[in-house]
């Protein structure tokens, strides 16, 4: 498709097919057996996947010295992963409930695609806090509750925050997601012949009747729900970042960081968003469902996001400077021409310098090239982490205590087992519930709705 | 259409009668309470008791899971208990420590009857009360698990089987007897005898052995200096010298602070002189010497010099003095004045292109001090270096400075080179029966070019005391297990009019003896075992019969006793050997080596391992070198620009040749060393100590040479670079001192605050300019009742880190080991901070210990997620370890970085778990808890001293004050630069310090409020302070 | 009978507009228990069908204030009344650094009880056992049709009447739904032997699983809750020493700091000549010598010394202390026996300290006193 016409809202969905034939092409691979392809893919995850469960059981046993986290450098991969895979959350619930309150009609195509990567990517993130502590069998004290002693939780931690913020946010997200799959449950009920599966969707749907009368207390609710999830996005992060901004070691200590990191993390999970829905809409044929439109929508979200975030970068180093703080502007010289620049250089080039081709609309719109620029964006965020995390620990106030890190092979094989995990859960997603949300789909087909029954 | 054709796969369990009511309710779905139908009297009572019966059936299943049965262990209390001991409390017995040859007398802190910390005996005149580094960790070798447990047999195929003592005496005794009949000498190779009795026991073993002979020696010994002293003065050995005396002090090579002669004695007198309360009586430190030493650190000047230059540089002096001034003070002949004469200073300066403006304020200082200056060489070098030092004292008319009061005693003769030679080569010959390597090494300690092990197959007959096996053990035919000091008795005497006191503070762990009582067995041939007190009675005999009636004491013989016992130490007035007319001789001024143009190899001791006799302590060998905060390695350091021309940088393999001798090991780039020079140091590179000690480091040994007439610690050595590298260690990062970008950060963010004493004399608040109260947005808590504070007086602290020693044993600190450091993970709670600013070739070194700074607003417990670090009601920031899981959240929060994390279980995971070995139990503080993997560590400012203290207090019905509290750095400081106490009374000296126009903190504009004041350095430096 | 087992008439329509017609029609007719079934919502249904504006806001509205109070509450408690501890010296109540826990929370409770409150309370899900359920009816609205239902029990219910109205609306198929046939004979069973073993099995494989997690798997390695520490605390056991013993005895001939061993071993005559008591006898004093002498010496020597043993001859009762003899004595003498011990007496060294002793000492010689009171004492 060389040209497009920008002037008109192209449709949701590509031509008017019947509603039915949406069930088909929804639920279809469902029914089938899986292809040779997917057997491949969940081997190559559950291996990832055994991988990280190793090198778990390692760090567990001898403990977190087996990594290569030290003093100063007390947080490397673990932090640096949890915040990563925070951020790739938040693209789903941006595009489901943002986007649902923005009236933006093509999110829905990819909205349910979307929230099931935020709950496997959170499950990634809120893993790591809890194998990050040096004794993971005492994680419990960091619930509300008083020790043997009566002491409670320091509600003054940002950890504490980061405890109730993801776990608000799974939780929250969880619920969103599973509402809205209650109705595809119960056409999936409807429509199955084997009992065991009909057992199952029964028992999902909670017996859900399509009636009109729940339909009513049920949009009301979806939109209460993306009314919530919407400031719950924006703080999960923003606390996720207090984590830093809360300290008082330079290049951490900065107001900038919510924001920032907000914009960062819809950047990656946007692009994380758009490489997988890529490999999807091919793999399940349903083009006309999740159309080149919304990919090129989402790339100019990417490039929107992308620069937001090279104007962090730049804020940062004009107020080192601006601040006239030597340990401030020499933590961020640090960073640009340290030990660690070249951990810096990939980040500025992945994260700002590439996503400026989305300025050309063949590449928005050319599914190779913004595959490959989604990559190099979540492995320039991914770096972004790293260097706020590692860099500014390894050298901060007093030069007597400054020190390296370097990753272990355990760090690494974690980091991989986190992939697994998200990869091995989106396979089983996609095999056993509707990827795309069949009544909302049904919902935008042109002439699904009654003719004087006012549109949105 | 009939039911059939709609299949139903879904029942209702509820009970449907057929009335319309209920068609109404069911399609209203459940209402609440849906059993309001079902009628109770339908239900058979059965099944409803069955239900009850199940319902508490679980229950008690649960309850009983949930119940924890485990053993808590069994109540072992004591029998009897002694009189002494009060259970919880601890006991303290003063002995003397045998570390070296110092001698110095220290306090054994037991629990229980237990060893747990030593420290100095505040009433020993040498050390006052402190205690360096090696005595500090000496009691973790009483319970080291490699310590052997009974006697050991060379069997034919090399190995070594146990045996029982009656074996050993009965085989030892007759092969000693055959050899004396023989003719054939047995020798007894000791370390240099500083106790009157064991003398008295070595000459009652050569009375009954009389083809025996002792050879005494330290690794570093004084020889040359006493040898020069003795040609001098006729006296025997040097004098003891009134350092407090000093005004200006030149120390040739002479590492005073941290190795060379009587450390804390110097450390104490020198720092007296230091002094911020009086600056106008600040001396002047002037350091001559090739590598940066400890001592070169805290001088005011410090020249790069050769120690091939020495020599020259001295006879310079001595010309250029005389030059200023007759030589009124003594009358040489014209051959010593003609010998002067060829040593214009000019010409030395020149020569060795010395920096002429400071050796110009050198002279000065020395001329306008004299009478009251002193200049005092180091013993690695020659004895004509010592006779010239001597005679410019003499000059200089600096003798009011040696003590008049004391001198030194020594029981044992040095055995000379010569002695060895002649030793090894009667070995070879087969004229040597039986060898007694008596708690000496010599194996390690002798040059290797000697070819000593090689030498012993020759003798039939090799026995060696000691702790552990040694590079001298394998090569014996019988190791006898011995004491550890704590488990011994004795007596030392290392200066006229002081005797001091050895006792055992617990029964012998194992099934060993005390190489005294050893060796008095032997002497007195007796076939019947000696019991365990048999040298116990000895002393106590020797003491009744000979020191007893010395003293003319009024009280009775066993008062006597126990009070010297218990004060560890025996003064009384006693006539010092008197030092004789000065004379000097032209040819006594001969160098009798100069440097080659090769590189010139100087070779020192080590202040952590000693001779190497502590290589197998791991505490030793993880506190860092005081001056390259290198840990568990020695290296060759040499200068920047040496290294640049050997085209080496740190950890390349430096390969140094001395004839046959030869050396490979890694250079450590050192600023400050002088050019062509390497400086290693010796004690390391052990072939054998144990799973800790066991080739660490590099054995200097297989360079040194067989040096007859001068020093062997000097030699030259062509250097080339070698092949491969290997990582040294150390726990505070390199930075080039010329790197912009990194360069004088510690000044620039006024981490470090310095001035000179002029400057502070003008202006005395010239710290104080510019600091200003950071705002605060939240109401400052206020502290009513005691609140603890510290302040370290950079002035005094010289960086010597015993405070890190005593520190470990008091926290019960684990070793980490190498790799662990490496990785950036050690775990002393006290740390010297070493900071280089000037040029690589002279730096300006910095020292300040770092520990947590206690602060009130402490950044760390506002991110503990569980409030495991919190504020006590006195100032503390406390850590609660059992609440902490370890998420390192405060040590990354922490400005200071002095937050430690056991990453991993730490004891399990060093050398095999070693030091999780039963015997280390003993060791390790009960009042400490013993932290577990993943838990956060740090200062505690010794809380359980505090809550002992506080204790005290409420038994006598008092507050506690804030000098009730000593902590264990400051316990152990040498200068004691830390002052520890209650900052809400105006009357402590703390909070003196606080208010002093040159206290500051670290950091203050983050505004943590620490609790840690640092008194800024004054340097002395004649360029800024004239006069 | 017939009528009681039918539960509505179900008709299909093609299109959103024949529904949305059909809906507004049947509220015309003035059924109300109707119900319109279309695979996803319908815009303007709910007018269509006459229905009130969904209250579900205000459920939120409740539990998100509440949950807001709550946290907040909650927060302060803790800090302020239950367990104030500084906190890098700041207040304890730091309400900047609440605010985030309070918006968690708000949301939580919110997300939560809406959908809660709108699933279980408001629809009484889950119910799979509606009759709609499984019937083609079900089928087809599920899919791509859209269906009315009207209820029998509808006041206005004549099933001739439907049937003709819905086929006027257009209805591609009429279904009736009609409650099954085995509900009626189904018994209730609230023990079903099934239920029963079930529950013993989870009892036995609970019950040992968690004792066993509980009491070993929890104290294996890695685990470690640091009760066990590498060091030996007074009276533990210690397998360093042979004698297991983990406190030591000092070594004989040895002399602790402040513990000059006792003079006069043996030597009681000269113990009394020349030992004095170094403390005054003032009330204090004597008062700890009462409470010594009542706790060591008063069970063989009595409250008052007259040697009536509290112990009642367990052992052989010891002299008064009232005797001539022991009158005589010096302090150091009383002193020298309390230390040594004499005849069958042990040494009270160990219990008691040496202060102490001089303190028993000054109470034993007020015993005396009191005993042979001078006129001088009584005045």
């Amino acid at each position: 498709m060389s040209f497009v016409d920008y002037s008109v809202e192209p449709p949701v969905v590509e031509g008017k097919p019947p509603l039915s034939s949406i069930d088909d092409a929804i639920i279809k691979p469902i029914d089938a057996k899986p292809t040779k392809a997917w057997f491949v893919a969940i081997a190559v995850s559950g291996t990832m996947l055994l991988i990280g469960a190793a090198s778990l059981a390692v760090t567990f046993i001898f403990g977190v010295g087996m990594w290569g986290v030290n003093q100063p450098v007390g947080w490397g991969f673990d932090i640096v992963n949890f915040v990563f895979w925070v951020g790739i959350g938040h693209a789903g619930t941006l595009i489901s409930a943002i986007l649902f309150l923005l009236r933006q009609r093509w999110r829905t195509g990819i909205a349910r695609f979307a929230e099931a990567m935020t709950i496997f990517a959170v499950m990634c993130a809120g893993l790591f806090p809890l194998i990050h502590t040096g004794r993971p069998w005492l994680d419990g004290y960091l619930m509300p509750y008083p020790n043997q002693h009566g002491l409670w939780i320091n509600f003054t931690s940002p950890l504490v925050w980061d405890v109730f913020a993801v776990s608000t946010y799974f939780t929250v997200s969880a619920i969103f997601w599973y509402v809205g799959l209650i109705p595809d449950f119960a056409t999936l009920r409807d429509r199955t012949v084997s009992r065991i599966k009909k057992i199952v969707y029964s028992i999902l749907s909670l017996g859900w009747r399509h009636s009109n009368r729940h339909w009513q207390h049920y949009e009301m609710a979806y939109l209460i729900l993306a009314g919530f999830a919407t400031p719950l996005v924006l703080s999960v992060h923003t606390i996720v970042s207090f984590d830093f901004a809360v300290s008082i070691i330079p290049g951490w200590h900065t107001t900038i960081f919510p924001p920032y990191f907000v914009a960062g993390a819809v950047f990656s999970g946007f692009a994380m968003v758009q490489n997988m829905l890529i490999g999807i809409r091919k793999i399940y044929a349903i083009e006309h469902i999740i159309t080149i439109d919304h990919l090129e929508k989402m790339n100019k979200i990417m490039i929107t996001t992308g620069m937001m975030v090279g104007y962090a970068y730049g804020m940062e180093f004009f107020i080192a400077w601006y601040s006239g703080n030597s340990a401030e502007t020499f933590v961020f010289f640090n960073r640009a021409l340290g030990p660690y620049a070249w951990a810096y250089w990939t980040m500025v080039i992945c994260n700002v310098v590439f996503p400026q081709l989305f300025w050309f609309k063949k590449i928005r719109r050319s599914i190779p090239a913004m595959f490959v620029i989604g990559v190099l964006v979540n492995v320039g965020m991914w770096f972004e982490r790293f260097v706020i995390v590692v860099t500014s620990l390894s050298r901060d106030y007093l030069p007597s205590s400054w020190g390296f890190y370097v990753p272990s092979i355990y760090d690494i094989g974690i980091l991989i087992g986190s992939f697994g995990l998200f990869f091995t859960l989106l396979l089983l997603f996609v095999k056993s519930m509707p990827v795309v949300s069949i009544s909302e789909v049904k919902g935008v087909v042109e002439g699904a709705q009654p003719s004087h029954g006012g549109s949105h | 259409m009939s039911r059939t054709e709609e299949t139903r796969y879904w029942r209702s369990l509820r009970d449907l009668a057929d009335h319309p009511e209920v068609a109404q309710l069911k399609s209203n779905e459940f209402l609440a309470g849906v059993t309001d139908e079902s009628d109770v009297a339908d239900l058979s009572p059965v099944s409803r008791r069955t239900f009850l019966a199940l319902l508490s059936a679980s229950a008690a299943f649960a309850a009983a899971s949930c119940t924890n049965y485990r053993d808590k262990g069994e109540v072992v209390p004591y029998n009897k208990q002694p009189e002494e001991i009060t259970i919880g409390k601890a006991n303290y017995y003063a002995s003397t420590c045998t570390g070296c040859s110092a001698n110095c007398g220290i306090l054994i802190k037991t629990r229980e009857g237990r060893p747990v910390k030593v420290d100095g005996n505040p009433d020993h005149p040498v050390n006052a009360g402190k205690l360096c580094v090696r005595g500090q960790a000496s009691v973790l070798d009483l319970y080291d698990p490699q310590r052997l447990r009974t006697p050991q047999f060379k069997g034919s195929g090399g190995g070594f089987a146990e045996g029982s003592w009656e074996e050993a005496d009965r085989t030892i005794m007759s092969q000693l007897a055959k050899t004396a009949a023989e003719g054939k000498e047995i020798a007894l190779v000791t370390h240099t005898v500083t106790s009157p009795t064991f003398r008295k026991v070595l000459d009652a073993f050569m009375a009954r052995y009389p083809s025996s002979r002792t050879y005494s020696y330290e690794l570093f010994s004084d020889r040359f200096r006493s040898n020069a002293w003795i040609r001098s003065y006729g006296s025997n050995g040097a004098p003891v010298i009134r350092w407090e005396a000093a005004r200006t002090l030149l120390l040739l090579e002479a590492d005073v602070l941290a190795t060379e002669g009587d450390v804390l004695e110097q450390i104490r007198s020198i720092t007296k002189n230091r002094d911020m309360n009086d600056p106008r009586h600040f001396s002047r430190i002037w350091v001559a010497e090739a590598g940066l030493s400890l001592t070169g650190m805290n001088a005011d000047h410090r020249i790069r010099l050769k120690p091939g230059a020495q020599f020259e540089f001295v006879m310079g002096l001595i010309h250029e003095v005389a030059q200023r001034r007759k030589l009124s003070a003594i009358s040489p002949e014209t051959s010593v004045v003609e010998a002067i004469g060829q040593y214009p200073l000019a010409q030395v300066v020149a020569r060795h292109r010395l920096p002429a403006h400071l050796v110009e304020g050198l002279v000065n200082g020395l001329v306008s001090h004299r009478g009251e200056s002193i200049v005092f060489a180091g013993s690695t070098l020659p004895e004509e270096v010592h006779t010239a030092v001597i005679l410019l004292n003499e000059v200089l008319g600096n003798t009011g400075l040696y003590d008049q009061r004391v001198s030194r005693v020594q029981y044992s003769s040095e055995a000379t080179m010569e002695d060895w030679v002649l030793l090894v080569q009667k070995m070879r010959e087969g004229k040597i029966g039986a060898i007694v390597h008596v708690d000496a090494n010599p194996a390690y300690h002798l040059p290797q070019e000697l070819r000593y092990a090689e030498a012993a197959q020759r003798v039939p007959a090799i026995v060696t005391l000691t702790q552990r096996e040694n590079e001298s053990s394998v090569i014996s035919t019988i190791v006898l297990p011995i004491n550890h000091a704590f488990e011994s008795w004795g007596d030392f005497k290392t200066r006229t009019g002081q005797f001091s006191l050895q006792q055992p503070v617990i029964e012998p762990l194992y099934a060993t003896r005390q190489k005294e009582a050893i060796l008095l067995h032997w002497a007195s041939g007796s076939t019947t075992q000696p019991d365990a007190s048999s040298y116990h009675r000895y002393l106590k005999k020797r003491w009744e019969e000979e020191v007893y009636p010395s003293i003319k004491s009024p009280v009775a013989f066993s008062r006597f006793w126990h009070a010297a016992l218990h004060d560890g130490l025996l003064l009384h007035s006693e006539k010092p050997i008197a030092r004789g007319q000065f004379i000097i001789n032209a040819d006594w001024l001969q160098p009798l080596w100069r440097e080659t143009d090769q590189f010139t190899v100087l070779v020192r001791p080590s202040q952590n391992v000693g001779d190497g006799r502590y290589a197998e302590n791991g505490w030793l060998q993880e506190i860092p070198h005081p001056v390259s905060k290198v840990v568990w390695d020695n290296y060759a350091a040499v200068a920047p620009q040496t290294a640049k021309s050997l085209g080496v940088e740190n950890n390349d393999i430096i390969d140094i040749r001395a004839g046959e001798r030869r050396l490979q090991i890694p250079v450590f780039v050192q600023p400050g060393t002088a050019e062509d020079a390497v400086v290693i140091e010796h004690g390391y590179g052990r072939r054998t100590a144990g799973p800790v000690g066991t080739d660490v480091g590099f054995d200097v040994g297989s360079l040194m040479p067989v040096e007859i007439r001068s020093t062997p610690y000097i030699f030259s050595a062509a250097v080339t670079k070698g092949s491969g590298s290997y990582e040294l260690v150390s726990t505070q990062e390199h930075h080039a001192l010329d790197d912009a970008f990194v360069k004088d950060l510690h000044l620039k963010r006024k981490i470090i605050r310095e001035g000179s004493v002029a400057q502070y004399l003008n202006t005395p608040d010239f710290i104080q300019k510019g600091r200003h109260e950071p705002e605060s947005i939240t109401k400052i808590l206020e502290y009513d009742g005691v609140k603890w504070a510290m302040a370290i007086d950079l002035n005094k602290c010289i960086g010597c880190t015993a405070c890190v020693a005593s520190c470990v044993a008091e926290n019960n600190i684990p070793v980490v080991g190498k790799e662990q450091v490496e990785l950036g993970r050690e775990m002393q709670w006290i740390r010297i901070d070493r900071y280089y600013s000037g040029t690589p070739e002279d730096p300006v070194v910095s020292n300040q210990p770092m520990l947590c700074q206690h602060c009130d607003h402490a950044p760390c417990e506002n991110v503990c997620p569980v409030a495991a670090t919190n504020h006590s009601p006195d100032g503390l920031n406390q850590m609660a370890y059992n609440r902490c899981v370890g998420t390192r959240y405060c040590s990354n929060n922490c400005p200071y970085k002095v937050r430690r994390f056991n990453f991993l279980d730490f004891r399990n995971d060093f050398a095999d778990g070693i030091y999780a070995e039963e015997p280390m139990s003993a060791l390790y503080n009960p009042e400490v808890t013993v932290r577990s993997r993943g838990v956060m560590e740090k200062c505690t400012f010794c809380i359980q001293r505090i809550m002992e203290a506080r204790q005290v207090a409420a038994e006598e019905g008092r507050e506690i004050r804030g000098s009730d509290v000593v902590t264990a750095c400051q316990q152990a400081c040498p200068a004691d630069a830390i002052v520890f106490g209650d900052m809400n009374d105006p009357q402590s000296k703390v909070s003196h310090y606080r208010a002093h126009n040159l206290g500051y903190h670290v950091l203050e504009e983050i505004n943590v409020r620490p609790n840690v004041t640092y008194m800024a350095k004054l340097r002395n430096r004649q360029t800024e302070n004239p006069a | 009978m017939q009528d009681a087992r039918l539960y509505s008439l179900s008709a299909i329509f093609q299109t959103p507009d024949e529904i949305a017609h059909a809906a507004e029609q049947t509220v015309e007719r003035g059924y109300t228990a109707f119900d319109v079934h279309s695979p996803y919502p319908l815009h303007g249904m709910p007018r269509a069908m006459g229905l009130k504006a969904s209250k579900l806001g205000y459920v939120t509205l409740v539990f998100g204030l509440s949950g807001a109070a709550l946290a907040l509450f909650f927060m302060w408690w803790v800090n302020v009344i239950e367990y104030p501890l500084v906190i890098g010296g700041k207040p304890l109540f730091q309400l900047p650094a609440f605010i985030p826990v309070t918006f968690e929370v708000t949301v939580l409770m919110a997300a939560i009880f809406t959908v809660v409150g709108m699933l279980f309370v408001i629809f009484r899900f889950p119910n799979t056992s509606h009759q709609l359920h499984d019937t083609p009816y079900m089928k087809a609205v599920s899919s791509d049709k859209y269906g009315l239902t009207i209820q029998a029990l509808d006041p206005l219910f004549d099933e001739e009447r439907v049937r003709e109205f819905l086929q006027d609306l257009g209805a591609v198929e009429i279904h009736r739904i009609q409650f099954d046939a085995e509900e009626i004979e189904a018994r209730p069973r609230i023990f079903e032997p099934r239920f029963v073993t079930l529950l013993i099995l989870v009892a036995l494989l609970v019950g040992p699983s968690t004792y066993i997690i509980l009491n070993h798997v929890l104290y294996m390695p890695p685990f470690d809750w640091m009760m066990e520490q590498q060091k030996i605390n007074p009276q533990m056991k210690s397998e360093l020493f042979a004698d297991g013993f983990g406190m030591r005895s000092p070594v004989e001939g040895t002399v602790a700091r402040g513990h000059l061993p006792y003079p006069f071993k043996g030597q009681p005559d000269l113990a009394g000549k020349f030992l004095v008591n170094p403390i005054l006898p003032t009330e204090s004093v004597l008062e700890l010598g009462k409470k010594k002498y009542d706790t060591f010496c008063s069970p063989c020597h009595g409250n008052f010394g007259d040697g009536d043993s509290r112990l009642r001859g367990q052992f052989p009762n010891p002299p008064t202390l009232h005797s001539d003899k022991s009158r005589g004595w010096s302090d150091g003498m009383i002193f020298h026996v309390v230390t040594e011990g004499q005849n069958i007496m042990p040494s009270y060294a160990s219990q008691i300290k040496e202060r102490d002793r001089w303190a028993v000492v000054h109470y034993v010689r007020a015993l005396l006193r009191a005993k042979h009171a001078t006129e001088a004492d009584l005045r």
